[in-house]
């Protein structure tokens, strides 16, 4: 880390920190409000001796990254909305054959075109998604510049580590905003140090194939290589920040953006007599379902706040929950939540005015 | 006596069925590398449709899939391994139809890769479906039963016209129906690694393929319409050689 900060956009922070993590291959397709990344590594890939490449599309830009990350060079895309529908295809070959890369989702509002604004409906795609096939993709959502810097440099590791797709899921807010950032220490990868890659190697040598590892291993064993690959990511990699829930009486659940609103609620409420908590899933998957048990029993609900229409992650809260509390919904759709509307929605479900989500 | 050598890099089987014209451009594919002296630094790219047989019966590192990015994959493992001989192995539905934005941006970018496209004018390993860019104006097929017809179906495309309209290094069209034809397919393919090697830019060679699985016909009955009606529509020859003759 380094020891003055900087000013940046959470995307040139995310591009920043790729960068510095050993990316060296880069294809992406214009779509606001993520371009950044891609003009920051149009601009600074090649000075690190890198491939930089605008894509005809956001398909031909994953295939592209599909076979440099097939030879070992840490890679990484981005999108947003619609464009990350289009790289479905590709997540879905990248986890057929066991091949890391990180693909960045900063969220934009609504469906099929949407807004260019901030919103946080892409939770699906992005925790169910990854196009077809029994897989998971770990996603990582950061709620602050810094944590845009630290997610994506540590997603790299965790990509390799797992050889599994890792999302970075942003937000229009959490990629537009400029904050303080320290920066991580460049790291050089040597992408000729693993023995699942393609290389290119001599006729005596054991040839390597990307294609879908069952192909190899046989059905029976690619399943249990699988199984145990996401049972492991779940017990290991769930992350998440709690904040005064020891003594709460209701307690939020918000990530990204709508997490940062949530804290300020928190404190606010409290100066009011109202003691709320919040659970800030820094992982959504997998979901940190470990959190919730750190919460007391006398809660009397949980406040999912969220920008969507209907409550997307509600459904992996009532799962960590299993069920014994009520599940509340403070969504915003394609505005931010406010601290106020917050607190006001929190006063009327604990003043009994509001019921809990039946439909999620 | 000539010796009828089987080159060294076809290490097994392929499931093609037989008169199936992808184990000759296979083995032509085989012998422009070793001939080449490149076999010790390969990496292949096919599709998953009937050139991904190949990958078993060649000794080469591949790659496979997604279907129709064969051209886009391989861009993206020559950028970051500029030293290794990358070669596209695939049909005309992957590179002109369903990829064809991905074939036409290698093109463009004029990606110094050596891409081997397989007109047989039908969709094989789905069982026999019309193919938009490349089945004839009245070829029954399962999805044009009657035959292709214009009115709905359009007109078949000769792409190396497109191509020929970017600043690439090579494109010709081959054939495979007699030995003279096979030997200048060999040769275009053959100066398509060459370019390579020699980093001149994206080489395609397009080589009119029989499938008498699906087409229908005997081996036999299939060269000869290869011969008598296809090439009618897609002449061989060479569309581009911006180097010229070495």
């Amino acid at each position: 880390m380094s020891a003055e900060y900087v000013l940046m956009k959470g995307n040139e922070a995310i591009a920043e920190a790729a960068l510095r993590a050993g990316c060296r291959f880069y294809a992406g397709y214009p779509i606001t409000p993520q371009s950044e990344i891609l003009e920051y590594m149009s601009v600074n890939m090649e000075k690190r001796g890198g491939v930089f490449i605008q894509g005809e599309n956001e398909i031909a830009s994953m295939s592209m990254l599909f076979g440099a990350a097939a030879c070992g060079a840490r890679c990484m895309s981005s999108s947003s909305g619609p464009g990350f529908d289009l790289k479905q295809e590709e997540i879905s070959y990248l986890s057929a054959a066991g091949i890391p890369a990180v693909i960045v989702n900063a969220m934009r509002y609504g469906l099929g075109d949407g807004e260019i604004t901030a919103g946080q409906d892409s939770y699906w795609v992005s925790t169910r998604g990854g196009g077809h096939g029994d897989k998971r993709i770990l996603v990582l959502a950061p709620a602050s510049v810094q944590e845009c810097a630290d997610l994506t440099y540590e997603a790299f590791d965790l990509a390799e580590k797992y050889r599994n797709v890792v999302e970075i899921l942003s937000d229009g807010a959490i990629c537009q905003m400029i904050e303080k950032c320290y920066l991580p220490e460049p790291h050089e990868h040597d992408m000729d140090k693993f023995d699942w890659t393609l290389t290119g190697k001599p006729r005596d040598a054991r040839k390597n194939k990307a294609y879908n590892l069952s192909y190899y291993m046989g059905y029976e064993a690619y399943d249990k290589y699988m199984r145990e690959k996401i049972e492991a990511m779940f017990e290991n990699e769930q992350r998440w920040e709690s904040f005064m829930v020891e003594d709460a009486e209701l307690v939020l659940v918000a990530y990204g953006i709508s997490s940062r609103v949530c804290r300020s609620a928190v404190r606010q409420a409290r100066k009011e007599g109202m003691k709320l908590g919040l659970i800030r899933p820094i992982t959504v998957w997998p979901y940190p379902r470990k959190a919730f048990k750190d919460v007391p029993e006398s809660v009397k609900g949980y406040v999912t706040v969220e920008m969507s229409i209907t409550s997307q992650m509600g459904e992996d809260i009532l799962l960590a929950t299993e069920f014994k509390k009520p599940l509340y919904g403070c969504l915003t759709s394609k505005e931010l939540p406010t601290v106020e509307g917050i607190i006001d929605r929190c006063r009327d479900i604990l003043a009994g005015k509001i019921k809990p989500m039946e439909v999620l | 006596m000539p010796v009828y050598r089987k080159p060294e890099s076809i290490i097994n089987t392929a499931g093609y069925c037989g008169g199936c014209g992808h184990g000759v451009i296979q083995r032509l594919i085989a012998e422009s590398i070793e001939e080449l002296g490149l076999q010790d630094h390969v990496i292949g790219c096919v599709d998953i449709a009937c050139s991904f047989w190949s990958q078993d019966a060649m000794n080469f590192e591949f790659i496979a899939g997604p279907h129709g990015r064969c051209a886009s994959v391989a861009t993206g493992i020559k950028k970051v391994r500029p030293d290794a001989t990358v070669y596209v192995h695939a049909g005309d539905g992957c590179s002109y139809v369903i990829g064809l934005a991905e074939t036409m941006y290698a093109a463009i970018r004029d990606v110094p890769i050596t891409m081997i496209v397989v007109n047989n004018g039908i969709f094989g390993m789905t069982g026999g479906q019309l193919n938009l860019a490349t089945t004839l104006v009245g070829d029954k097929t399962l999805s044009s039963k009657a035959g292709r017809k214009v009115e709905t179906m359009g007109h078949p495309v000769d792409m190396l016209k497109n191509i020929a309209n970017c600043d690439v290094a090579f494109a010709a069209r081959g054939a495979l129906y007699d030995a003279r034809h096979i030997d200048e397919t060999k040769r275009f393919i053959k100066k398509g690694f060459e370019n390579q090697m020699e980093k001149k830019g994206f080489s395609i060679i397009e080589v009119l393929s029989p499938c008498p699985t699906n087409w229908k016909l005997s081996p036999v009955e299939a060269m000869a319409k290869i011969k008598n009606e296809n090439e009618k529509v897609f002449p061989v020859g060479v569309y581009v050689d911006r180097g010229g003759k070495d």
